[in-house]
């Protein structure tokens, strides 16, 4: 007792946590700008100014990009850093990693904050960084996750509570998604082609886009909630069994769910049924969440109708049940097909990161700030107002999308005449009549906007001029060791294995065919018996053994890390065995010219993935407007892949050859002379730049190492094709009247359009019977 | 914290930072939706995908189309014999064409179509063509030298293709 009873007192790294919270409310201020100026242009199309950097396809990556990564990413590490210091009892491991952290998080917005604008974009959502900044990402995140875990080593605490689990997860998946989504081969410093194409890219693309959600938008933030919310509101977590079921059920759940991003295209219908099922099966842990941070204000109530940081904290659970209610909805097949390529996933967005990140940050700010500059919040009236700004911002937007998206939805997919003739013909129809949401949607992002600068204002007038503090704790000299149990002990016992027989067991039945199927059922069946059974005598051993679990962080972070992978695992790998030329079936598309592929490049840079699908589902509505529902072989070419999930515009796969070339030249240079009320921008420099031949030989080879069938073609006879192919268009587009120079990038840019959607029949009897 | 909570509340005994936890049981309807929609996910999975129950994609959008063509030209009252024969599979366009009969051509052709005063109309025998819209021609125009009245003005276009399919209901198919 000699030992415990000498104290040292440690003091917390608060500094690095002030760091992240100024640079979130900043780069906050700037994403949600950025945000209010994307919603303009899609009210108004002036607000693109015609200069290529201010466009929507380039701004809107920026949007995304800034909020996500920039304020939601700042925010999460001032509440990891902030709350782990203080249940580990432990200062950050190093000052140097967190520093290194901090600046490094930094100095890749400022590079995304450059190059997005200046079109330099992978052409994936939420994935649109170059590849140096892809690296300097993974650096910076393994700095992190470094110093995270390496203060866990350092821990005064021996248990680890739920909010760290939720950051181990973080931590860990994010790392594994951000690397394989960005995996890709150069062809100079600023531009690179995905390593996956077709199909296979955008399966990649949404086990990643979703789990981005997933892991760095829901996961961090729920770890955040599990600290500040009991802090905030004095009161106990209201159920540890509730943490620990929600916890491994959505970590292992979530990473199924991607394909629900997909459904309805040609991604193999059983990736689909798994998007759609775990979507619906995620739809309880995710209240599990919801229902732990409302039942621990049980006994607060009246604290949250006086204080700030309990009223956001209240609402932005609220709007995480509601989010977490609608998504698992958008994912049913038969609400996807109205509801998909719609204004409501942008609601439904919205409502997440508006309601949920949005206001969590806020509580969270509102809280931290008096603790961390050690002076009482300047107004209480004006986080309140900010409260009632934000929450009708975000009413605003939320109904102003449910309602565009659902009338795009009914009015595009409208037929009559017994489902034979469009409603509605021209797109068109559908964008005029829901203008008027457009500008509503934006008073809400204003009124939203507002809100957070008087956040801004409000810890600004807090903290100027006060005297900064750092928290500390009195641990003993001498900690008890903890018990260690390994990682064998991680994982040999029998919680473990009945997780993972029964786990193996259900995909034996679900892959499996015949025999083994049947033996996977009976698994399944003969492992849940097995497991109620064994648990009615010993259970109360499996919950001492979770309990020492929580004190081993190594097998915990391997067991979470295995719970994450393996649905990953299930779906990617079977489609990168799918992605093989000879398995696509009979249609396949027609490798681009080197003309066309200068083209598509132009079309990625411009962003254009960001209204125009390229994706025609097998829909009755979708076939009549735009053609042949899209095959799988028809984009196994595309790298990266374009098939999109935004229809501002009409869908491009089957674009090509619809209209004469004119129509092309005349219509990306004023949209309006072509199409009257349409709302994309002009493309005026498309004129006057030539497109960049120079580049094409690497971009040829590379695009060759990635399996894409083009013959070894010398530089100079790339030029001889590119000149004669753009001459061939630049004289048809000269005797239609319309004449420009065949070296600029609109000539090459038309050569791309129209060869959307040109496939050739390979014979049965080629391809491989599978 | 002289006071304890109450008895049915038992705090777990660790803190966090300050930070206590309840253990509450979890809700009997959280449960319910937990373990329902994983028997939803297994049931979808089993029926729809696994035994192949829900229909592929694009042949099922191709199916629809197929029919959406054959409704829609029904509708716009142009036919053809293979809308015809589709139609007498048709239960609505059946039951309308029965009552269609029964009130219009069962005086002469007989309740069961075994034929009376007019011919059979369920046998392999054809007077006018065995094709359907032969049928239907005879019916609009009428047979005037051999009693069959000019039934067109009277009935009109629907009613005319729902008897005919009626009566083709009778015969084997092409």
């Amino acid at each position: 007792m000699t030992a415990s009873s000498q104290k040292i007192r440690i003091e917390f790294n608060d500094h690095v946590v002030r760091q992240f919270l100024v640079a979130s409310v900043f780069w906050g201020l700037v994403g949600m700008l950025v945000g209010v100026i994307v919603a303009t242009q899609l009210a108004s199309w002036r607000a693109n100014f015609d200069l290529p950097w201010l466009t929507f396809g380039r701004l809107r990556p920026l949007h995304t990009n800034a909020v996500i990564f920039a304020f939601v990413g700042n925010m999460m590490f001032a509440g990891i850093y902030y709350s782990t210091q203080r249940l580990v009892k432990a200062r950050l491991a190093s000052d140097f990693l967190s520093s290194l952290h901090f600046w490094g998080w930094q100095a890749i917005i400022v590079g995304a904050a450059i190059t997005l604008p200046l079109g330099l974009c992978r052409g994936k959502e939420y994935a649109e960084l170059i590849w140096p900044l892809n690296i300097a990402v993974a650096v910076v995140w393994v700095v992190f996750g470094w110093n995270f875990f390496w203060t866990l080593k350092r821990r005064n605490e021996p248990s680890l509570y739920v909010a760290v689990w939720f950051y181990i997860a973080t931590i860990i998946t994010v790392a594994v998604l951000y690397i394989v989504n960005h995996l890709s081969l150069p062809t100079s410093w600023t531009h690179s082609y995905p390593l996956f194409g077709g199909v296979q890219d955008a399966l990649v693309q949404w086990w990643y886009g979703h789990n981005a959600v997933a892991f760095f938008l829901t996961t961090p933030i729920l770890g955040i909630m599990y600290y500040f919310l009991p802090k905030a509101a004095g009161r106990p977590v209201y159920s540890y069994r509730l943490s620990i079921i929600h916890f491994w059920s959505l970590v292992f759940l979530y990473i199924w769910a991607g394909p629900h991003h997909l459904l309805n295209t040609s991604l193999p219908v059983w990736l689909q049924s798994l998007g759609m099922i775990f979507s619906l099966m995620l739809w309880a842990p995710s209240w599990g969440g919801m229902l732990n941070g409302l039942l621990t204000l049980r006994g607060a109530w009246d604290k949250v109708r006086t204080d700030p940081v309990l009223k956001f904290f209240a609402a932005g659970v609220t709007f995480y049940g509601m989010a977490t209610f609608e998504g698992p909805l958008l994912a049913i097949r038969s609400v996807n097909a109205l509801s998909h390529y719609s204004d409501w996933t942008i609601g439904h967005v919205h409502s997440g990161t508006l309601g949920w990140n949005g206001f969590m940050a806020a509580g969270m700010f509102y809280w931290m700030a008096p603790r961390l500059w050690n002076r009482a919040l300047y107004s209480t009236a004006l986080a309140n107002m900010h409260f009632w700004l934000g929450l009708v911002g975000i009413l605003l937007y939320v109904a102003a999308m449910w309602v565009s998206g659902i009338t795009q939805g009914l009015m595009l997919g409208a037929t009559k005449e017994a489902g034979t003739v469009l409603t509605y013909p021209n797109f068109i129809e559908a964008v005029t009549a829901t203008m008027s949401l457009m500008h509503l949607r934006a008073l809400g992002g204003v009124m939203y906007l507002a809100g957070f600068v008087l956040l801004a204002w409000n810890l600004w007038k807090t903290a100027a001029g006060a005297q900064t503090v750092n928290g500390s704790v009195e641990v003993p000299a001498a900690t008890a060791a903890p018990s260690a149990m390994g990682v064998a002990g991680g994982f040999l016992n029998a919680p473990v294995l009945y997780s993972l027989s029964l786990i193996g067991c259900l995909i034996l039945w679900g892959a499996g065919h015949g025999i083994v199927a049947g033996l996977g059922l009976w698994g399944v069946i003969a492992v849940v018996i097995g497991a109620l059974t064994h648990q009615q005598f010993t259970g109360t051993r499996w919950s001492e053994w979770y309990e020492r679990l929580l004190e081993n962080s190594l097998p915990f972070s391997l067991l979470t890390a295995v719970a994450v992978l393996i649905g990953g695992v299930v779906q990617i790998i079977p489609t990168l065995l799918l992605n093989k030329a000879d398995q696509v079936g009979e249609v396949r598309q027609i490798p681009y010219t080197p003309l066309e592929l200068a083209g598509r490049d132009i079309y990625v840079r411009e962003g254009c993935y960001n209204c125009h699908s390229q994706q025609i589902r097998p829909l009755v509505g979708d076939v009549l407007r735009y053609g042949d529902y899209s095959k799988i072989g028809e984009s196994i070419y595309d790298h990266p892949y374009q098939w999109g999930s935004k229809r501002t515009g009409p869908d491009l796969a089957r674009l090509g050859g619809k209209y004469p070339s004119v129509w092309h030249f005349h219509h990306m240079r004023n949209p309006r002379q072509i199409s009257a009320g349409s709302t994309m921008p002009n493309y005026p420099w498309l004129f006057v730049d030539p497109t960049d031949v120079a580049a094409l030989p690497t971009k040829l080879a590379v695009q060759r190492r990635l399996g894409v069938p083009y013959p070894e073609l010398s530089a100079a006879q790339i030029q001889e094709n590119v000149q004669a192919q753009a001459q061939t268009f630049a004289e048809e587009l000269k005797n239609a009247g319309a004449e420009v120079p065949a070296d600029r990038e609109i000539v090459a840019l038309i050569a791309y359009l129209q060869k959307l959607g040109k496939s050739e029949t390979i014979p049965a009897t080629k391809t491989a019977q599978h | 914290m002289n006071n304890p909570p109450p008895a049915e509340e038992p705090l777990r005994p660790h803190t966090y930072d300050g930070i206590q936890e309840y253990d509450h049981r979890l809700p009997n309807w959280w449960l319910v939706t937990l373990y329902g929609s994983i028997a939803f996910a297994a049931l979808y999975w089993l029926f729809g995908f696994q035994l192949e129950l829900l229909p592929e994609p694009g042949a099922a959008l191709e199916e629809k189309m197929k029919a959406n063509a054959l409704a829609a030209a029904r509708s716009s009252g142009e036919i053809s014999n293979e809308i015809l024969w589709s139609m007498s599979k048709d239960s609505k366009v059946l039951d309308a064409g029965r009552a269609v009969y029964q009130s219009t051509c069962a005086s002469c052709h007989l309740p069961d179509l075994a034929g009376a005063i007019g011919p059979n109309l369920k046998d392999a025998t054809w007077i006018h063509g065995a094709q359907p819209m032969d049928l239907v021609k005879v019916v609009t125009s009428g047979v005037l030298e051999k009693g069959m009245p000019t039934w067109g003005p009277v009935l009109g276009k629907t009613k005319i293709n729902e008897v005919t399919a009626f009566i083709l209901s009778h015969q084997p198919n092409p």
